[in-house]
């Protein structure tokens, strides 16, 4: 504020959704050639000051300025018209379009008597995703991109607006490596452009930002200086109360000596090429892997999502046939799957939380084949107090509930069907800290009483603070077996990166 | 010992706002009823004879066959599909059964023959929606057209015979002072809601209608409770072509045609969303009294065939408006407050 | 019919034929197309007055009305979404044609005018509840269907009536002694297809029916998107009562009945994915175009009226199976 105007200035924005709050007088500031970070828990209310920035929602009170002058998008058009763009953290690319369209949307490039030429839009397209160094084919379709490759298409698509302030919403949730974006982002503040960072990497914040502001319950908490400012005080501003709590690792047991309850022998199909694993009783063992090394087509493959190519797998000891997750939960000691994809693959948002957490179950549960909500409340209940999750949400549409609470149905849901092996994918990805350290806590309990649980984390110290042993996948194979000793962020990352000039280039 | 975790002081807002227990299906359900009780009343003032205990089981009496066509409806919708062969399959059900009645033996012999016969079709619809991946749509208009066709090769055109006994008593008689009908429909929309929202298999439906991949995913066997919601809807609608029968001891090719769109307008009325996953069997009953009462209504008035059809579509749309769900919604949370 | 094929690989974007031809395959347009061809041999075979000037023209004069209104449902499908008040508006039209009976060239064009006004009337009101209020579409329009045909039964309650003599004659005739008139009405509805194709409406179309969130995070309007499709889907409804009059030359109430099933029949036929995003108007018209052929394929080769339902469901059930099986082909053809 010191005389200089700012790039974007945004005063006492509040936003309410009928009696729902989202954001309380929120008030940020970014100076041109800033990146700028905001930091906030899930239902923070970041989205909700994205889309308002974008011009998708429009604030109920408050002002925001650009370069000083008054600015009131009504739609993300408009936005852009007034210098802002938006990588959104849903990617907003439409499927069956090839890239050049999606990159001109909503108005392609014109050939004769006005219509739409397919050669311009190309052309168009192409030169833009040369100046950004996207190695894709402007003529493919959308829907045939990998998930870092959309995002890259989404984040171009925002620097090609040429804005005066960017907003990037979690640019990095599908990225591998992240040189390609902060080489842009670096660009364009030299050149005076105002980036607002989205992340929930604090590492990568770190990097990249100057000053942070934090949100905490749809309000704006503060604005510090990242070079100040610890891990600890940014975790207190987003929780409200010291949560940087020590990952605590826990005291290795001897698993290697108890019987192993999930093999996999030489599984191939798809993306993976070859991968055997062993998976003992009273195991938390983790994966680690970079986007898209063949972890997601493993996991899927263990419960009969995926065929299989080849290779076998045998739990507890008998070769079985896994011809999708209904077997799975049936066979042996029972094979249970947590997704990763909470909203597509996992919720019922319209059913009650209980419905959700005993549905695979739930034929279990009845009385002269009748079910009720009070039966189905009561079977949740043991489930839902190992994961923490509060019993008062049980009656509640499990869609009204917060992120993490979701997350924690999900893994209630897992431990409901009583199978002893449980398959973890990014069993915390998009949830606050607090929620996280429940799932841990119920993830240990569970191995400590005798489950086994396979782990895929997209966070290091995630794995490092839960896993007994640790593969590293890549290009679906595994790439390096760590024992517990050797679990800490530097070996993984080697492990991880090891192949990283091959990643780049592919 | 949850207290001494952290996680009960970080409930972000969308968790502090006040969360309706109520469902938008029991007021959507509520105001359909109390629209029909209205309706029901309000006619009383136009003429005296509407409104009296003999309209009612009368109008009872014609939505029966509805309230039957319109719960496999229901359950299909609720899956995520849709049923458009059951105008076929009701013609089907009181066509084979007025055929086979006497030629094909004992009445006992020949209602069971019919509804298996019946719900095999609609199991085949299931076949070719959960494994050739063929839309509901068009593979139960397929399924439809060719068993339409189908009846009336058989019959050569000209369907003869007399209904079932069973279902001449059913349609026509009466225990005390109620009709038999009264007693069905009251124990049919009993038995139906309780699958529906009672079992283990609504349950499952509820959840494979929202979201098919998801259910597969939480370890839910997804073609179990879609085929048995087809061969539900397919046993329901050959029964109602029973009661049809019963009803008018005769039938013809295209008894059916006028059932198919009101059991689906009686599940979007009831408050169901027509992309499966959500809404209850009450509403859909309240829907089929409702389009009942109203044609009773308007025929009773006098008004011809074609301003009957005008204000029934426009009653559709008005409760669409009506149950829209961001008015239901702030609804709920204005009561929860 | 060998211009609609052309028009397939004119229709897919890109200008490389091989491109367009397994995008032509992969819409669906291209098995349907063949399966045209195929169907027309037979007639051809069975049938010697096929390949006559008044053949083709009875082909087209038939066929016109549910091409017409398939490609106007195609366009909703394609922001998916459901019409249903095709029956009601084809109804409607064709009773007000009967009931008012104008004669002469200037007569054709005030009842085009009409039916076109009715048309894009319910097609507002369509895109009003649908794009603006947000009601499930297939509702919606089962409402304003139900409406439409009431209406028509309140104008006629019976069948009667005639369509203007001139009308009815002069629209099914031939031009140039060779070039049915229908023909080039559908040809027309074709041509402003292609040209459609290429403005940002109907790329704004495509997009909202395959991610709609996507699609307005993307700047496009989705209200415009749907709106305009449910407009035009209703004036070609219009079109397409009108078409069905000047054909049968006269009014029935209920005569847009058959139309509500035929119409997704020649969708679903001619390869426009019911989940909305994928898909050519083209495809539509050669679907309904094939559909009432297969009506005089069965005839000519002798199948009793009474069992041709069963080969029309028969029909559609493969149709569709094998469109999404050749269509799994090239997919999995393109990524190897």
């Amino acid at each position: 504020m010191s005389g200089a105007v700012c790039a974007l200035d945004v005063r006492s924005v509040s936003k309410s959704y009928g009696a729902t709050v989202a954001l309380q007088d929120v008030s940020i500031e970014l100076q041109a050639g800033e990146v700028h970070a905001l930091l906030g828990e899930n239902g923070a209310g970041k989205s909700t000051l994205v889309k308002i920035l974008s011009g998708v929602v429009k604030p109920n009170v408050g002002t925001m300025r650009i370069g000083g002058e008054p600015y009131e998008p009504r739609s993300i058009v408009d936005a852009r018209r007034g210098g802002v763009a938006t990588a959104f953290q849903e990617l907003s690319l439409v499927p069956n379009l090839t890239v050049a369209q999606n990159l001109s949307l909503p108005r392609q490039a014109k050939g004769s008597f006005g219509l739409v030429s397919s050669t311009a839009t190309q052309k168009q397209g192409a030169a833009i995703l040369d100046r950004f160094g996207l190695r894709l084919s402007p003529t493919a379709i959308v829907a045939g991109l990998t998930l870092a490759e959309r995002q890259r298409l989404e984040i171009t698509r925002a620097f090609a607006c040429k804005p005066k302030v960017l907003i990037l919403d979690e640019p990095t949730a599908a990225l591998a490596e992240t040189d390609w974006l902060f080489g842009l982002v670096r660009q364009a503040t030299a050149a005076g452009v105002a980036v607002l960072y989205i992340s929930h990497r604090l590492a990568e914040v770190r990097e990249l930002c100057q000053r942070a502001t934090v949100l905490r319950n749809g309000r704006s908490i503060g604005t510090v200086g990242l070079e100040d400012a610890t891990d600890h005080t940014i975790f207190e501003m987003m929780v409200g109360r010291g949560q940087a709590e020590e990952m605590q690792r826990r005291a290795t047991a001897g698993h290697s000596t108890r019987p192993a309850v999930l093999e996999a022998e030489g599984l191939a199909g798809g993306s993976l090429k070859n991968i055997s694993l062993t998976l003992r009783e009273g195991e938390i063992l983790g994966v680690a892997g970079l986007e898209g090394q063949g972890q997601r087509a493993l996991f899927r493959a263990l419960v009969g999502l995926a065929p299989l190519g080849s290779g076998s797998v045998r739990v507890d000891g008998a070769s079985v046939r896994l011809s999708g997750p209904d077997v799975a939960l049936k066979t042996g000691r029972g094979i249970a799957f947590v997704p990763e994809e909470r909203k597509t693959e996992g919720i019922f948002p319209a059913l009650a939380t209980a419905t959700n957490i005993v549905l695979p179950v739930v034929g279990r549960i009845g009385r002269a084949g009748l079910v009720s909500e009070r039966l189905e409340r009561e079977a949740a209940a043991g489930s839902s107090s190992e994961v923490d999750l509060s019993p008062r949400y049980l009656d509640f549409r499990v869609g009204d509930l917060s992120g993490g609470n979701q997350q924690k149905a999900m893994l209630a849901r897992a431990m409901q069907t009583g199978a002893k092996i449980l398959l973890l994918y990014d069993p915390t990805r998009g949830v606050d800290v607090g929620t996280k350290q429940s799932i841990y806590a119920a993830i240990r309990r569970f191995a400590e009483s005798g489950g086994a649980v396979l782990l895929y984390s997209s966070e290091l110290p995630e794995l490092v603070h839960l896993a007994d042993r640790c593969l590293v996948v890549y290009g679906g194979r595994i790439f390096a077996q760590l024992s517990r000793i050797d679990i800490n962020e530097r070996t993984l990352v080697a492990a991880l990166t090891g192949h990283s000039i091959q990643e780049t280039a592919a | 010992m949850s207290s001494a975790r952290p996680s009960a002081a970080l409930q972000p807002p969308a968790d502090t706002r006040r969360i309706g227990r109520i469902r938008s299906e029991t007021i959507s359900t509520a105001a359909i009823f109390a629209l029909t009780i209205i309706l029901i009343l309000a006619s009383r003032f136009v003429s005296p004879a509407l409104g009296s205990w003999d309209q009612v089981d009368t109008i009872i009496t014609l939505a029966s066959f509805l309230i039957v066509v319109a719960f496999g409806q229901g359950l299909v919708i609720l899956a995520g599909g849709l049923d458009l062969s059951i105008a076929s399959m009701i013609t089907l059900g009181g066509v084979l059964a007025t055929t086979w009645n006497g030629s094909l033996g004992s009445e006992w012999v020949v209602i069971p023959a019919v509804l298996i016969l019946c719900a095999c079709i609609g199991a085949l619809n299931a076949v070719g929606v959960i494994w050739l991946n063929i839309p509901p749509f068009i593979m139960t208009m397929a399924s439809g057209i060719i068993v339409a066709s189908a009846a009336l090769g058989y019959t050569s055109g000209t369907p003869r015979g007399a209904a079932p006994d069973a279902f001449l008593a059913l349609m026509k008689g009466s225990v005390g002072r109620l009709s038999a009908v009264l007693i069905f429909v009251v124990i049919f929309v009993l038995l139906a809601w309780a699958l529906q929202s009672a079992t283990a298999f609504g349950r499952r439906l509820y959840a494979v209608g929202a979201n098919r991949e998801a259910a597969r995913i939480a370890g839910v066997a997804t073609w179990r409770p879609i085929m048995a919601a087809y061969a539900i809807s397919a046993l329901c609608a050959g029964f109602a072509g029973m009661m049809l029968v019963g009803y008018a001891n005769g039938a013809t090719l295209r008894m059916g045609d006028s059932y198919l769109l009101p059991s689906i307008a009686s599940v979007v009325i009831g408050g169901s969303s027509i992309l499966g996953g959500r809404g209850s069997f009450a509403g859909t009953v309240g829907g089929a009294i409702l389009l009942t009462t109203l044609g009773t209504v308007i025929s009773a008035l006098g008004m011809d065939q074609g301003w009957r059809t005008v204000i029934e579509g426009a009653i559709i749309v008005g409760a669409l408006l009506l149950l829209r769900e961001d008015l239901i919604a702030r609804l709920r949370n204005r009561s929860a407050g | 019919m060998s211009a609609n094929v052309d028009a397939v690989a004119a229709s897919a974007p890109g200008s490389n034929l091989g491109i367009a031809i397994r995008r032509g395959l992969t819409d669906g347009a291209g098995v349907v197309a063949i399966l045209y061809v195929i169907l027309f041999t037979l007639y051809a075979l069975w049938d010697r007055s096929a390949l006559t000037v008044s053949g083709v023209t009875n082909l087209s004069n038939n066929a016109a009305p549910l091409a017409i209104a398939a490609a106007g449902e195609s366009l909703v499908v394609i922001s998916k979404g459901f019409d249903l008040s095709v029956s009601g508006i084809v109804s409607l039209s064709n009773v007000l044609m009967a009931t008012y009976p104008v004669e002469g060239p200037g007569g054709a064009l005030v009842s085009l005018l009409i039916c076109l006004g009715v048309g894009g009337a319910i097609g507002v009101l369509n895109g009003i509840l649908v794009a603006i209020l947000r009601l499930q579409s297939i509702a919606a329009t089962l409402g304003t269907m139900i409406i439409g045909q009431g209406l028509a039964l309140v104008i006629m309650d019976a069948p009667g009536g005639t369509i203007a003599d001139w009308v009815s004659y002069t629209l099914t005739d031939v031009l140039f002694g060779i070039i049915p008139v229908s023909g080039l009405i559908v040809l027309a509805v074709v041509a402003s297809w292609l040209v459609f194709r290429r403005t940002d409406s109907c790329i704004g179309l495509f997009a909202v029916g395959a991610d709609e969130t996507a699609a307005s995070l993307s700047g496009i309007s989705v209200v415009r998107a749907r709106f305009t499709a449910f407009v035009g889907a209703g004036l070609l409804y219009g079109l397409a009562g009108f078409m069905l009059s000047v054909q049968t030359a006269t009014g029935n109430p209920t005569a847009g009945t058959p139309f509500l099933m035929l119409t997704f029949a020649a969708v679903a036929l001619g390869g426009v994915s019911l989940t909305g995003g994928r898909g050519s108007l083209v495809g539509a018209v050669i679907g309904a175009a094939t559909l009432m052929l297969l009506q005089k394929v069965l005839f000519s080769g002798g199948v009793s009226s009474f069992y041709t339902g069963i080969f029309q469901g028969a029909v559609m059930v493969l149709a569709i199976v094998l469109g999404s099986f050749i269509s799994r082909l090239a997919s999995t053809g393109a990524r190897a």
